[in-house]
C-alpha cells in the first residue's frame, strides 16, 4: 500500500501537516501492540507490521522534501543514485557559486543571509513542484528535485560553517 | 575507517586548487556533480600549442575522497596528451588512493570531470577550426 493510502490522505505535495498528524496518531492507537497482547500470534504479527509501515509512511510524508522525493518515485521519475554523476551546467554552476560564497563567508551574519536565501529558494522550488506533479512533467520534476538536493546539502554545509565560525570566535 | 597516507596527503595538501578563465580558447572546463551526496567538482585543463596539457586546476566541494581524487587527477594529467588524459580510469584513481569501497564513486566523479574538460576543450578547438575555415 502506498504511504498516502496507508494514512487515508490524498496524494498531494501540499499535505496539511495537522491532518497528517491526526491521521497518524489515530492509526497508531489502532495498531498499538498493547491492544494486541491477548490476541493470537498472527494478529500480533499483523499489528506490529502495520505499526512499522505506518511509522515509515509518516516519516516519509512529514518532511516536505522527503515527501517530494517520494511522490517523484511514485510518478516514475528516475533520479541518479549513489555513484551516478550529472553534468547539468546551470544547476552545477549555481551549486558551485553558492558553495564558494559560503566558503568565503566569514561572519555568522553572512552565513545566515546565505542560508536564508537558500531556504527561500527551497520554498519557491517546492511551491513550483506542485503544478509539475499535476502536469506529470517528469523532466521538470527531476530537474527541480536535483536542485533541491543541492539546496539541502547547502543548508547542511551552512550549519557546519556556522558552527566553525562560532567555535573560532568564542 | 582507515584512509591511506596518499589520500590524506592529497586531502590535507591539495594540489592545483584554483581556476582558469573558462572562456579562454586553450582551456577546457569540466563541471560534474554527484547529486546523491551533493558533491560538485570543477576540473580545468590548459592545453599548450604542442597538444600537451601544460596545467590543470580544480575546485571541489565534497568529501575528502572527492577532493583527493580531483587533486590527484590534476597532477596526473599534466604533461599528458589529451588522448592519454582521456584514458585515465576511475579504477586507477581508486587504486592509487586506496579508496574504501563506499568512496569509489568519488573516483568516478573525477574521471567524469576530466572527460568533460576534454570534451569542452575539443568542442572549442573544433569551433576555432570552423572559424579558421570560414575566414579562408
Amino acid at each position: 500500500m502506498d504511504h498516502f493510502a496507508r494514512l487515508g490522505l490524498p496524494a498531494a505535495l501540499d499535505l496539511d501537516a495537522a491532518a497528517l498528524d491526526r491521521a497518524y496518531f489515530a492509526l497508531q492507537r489502532q495498531w498499538h501492540p498493547d491492544r494486541f497482547v491477548s490476541r493470537s500470534p498472527e494478529e500480533r504479527a499483523r499489528a506490529s507490521a502495520e505499526a512499522a509501515s505506518l511509522n515509515e509512511a509518516y516519516r516519509t510524508l512529514k518532511d516536505p522534501l522527503s515527501r517530494a522525493f517520494y511522490m517523484a518515485e511514485r510518478a516514475g521519475v528516475e533520479l541518479p543514485g549513489d555513484g551516478k554523476t550529472i553534468d547539468d551546467p546551470d544547476l552545477l554552476m549555481e551549486a558551485m557559486e553558492a558553495r564558494e560564497a559560503l566558503h568565503d563567508a566569514e561572519t555568522l551574519e553572512a552565513v545566515d543571509t546565505l542560508a536564508a536565501d537558500a531556504r527561500q529558494d527551497v520554498r519557491k522550488a517546492l511551491a513550483g513542484l506542485a503544478s509539475l506533479f499535476l502536469a506529470n512533467d517528469r523532466a521538470a520534476i527531476r530537474k527541480t528535485l536535483l536542485r533541491l538536493r543541492y539546496l539541502d546539502k547547502f543548508a547542511e554545509e551552512a550549519r557546519a560553517r556556522r558552527m566553525n565560525i562560532e567555535r573560532s570566535t568564542s | 575507517m582507515a584512509y591511506s597516507e596518499k589520500l590524506i596527503d592529497h586531502y590535507e595538501n591539495p594540489r592545483n586548487i584554483g581556476s582558469f578563465d573558462k572562456t579562454a580558447g586553450d582551456v577546457g572546463t569540466g563541471l560534474v556533480g554527484a547529486p546523491a551526496c551533493g558533491d560538485v567538482m570543477k576540473l580545468q585543463i590548459k592545453v599548450g600549442a604542442d597538444g600537451l596539457i601544460e596545467d590543470a586546476k580544480f575546485k571541489t566541494f565534497g568529501c575528502g575522497s572527492a577532493i583527493a581524487s580531483s587533486s590527484l587527477v590534476t597532477e596526473w594529467v599534466k604533461g599528458k596528451t589529451i588522448d592519454e588524459a582521456e584514458a585515465i580510469k576511475n579504477t586507477d584513481i581508486a587504486r592509487h588512493l586506496a579508496l574504501p569501497p563506499v568512496k569509489i564513486h568519488c573516483s568516478v566523479l573525477a574521471e567524469d570531470a576530466i572527460k568533460a574538460a576534454i570534451a569542452d576543450y575539443r568542442a572549442k578547438a573544433a569551433k576555432k577550426d570552423d572559424k579558421a575555415d570560414a575566414a579562408e
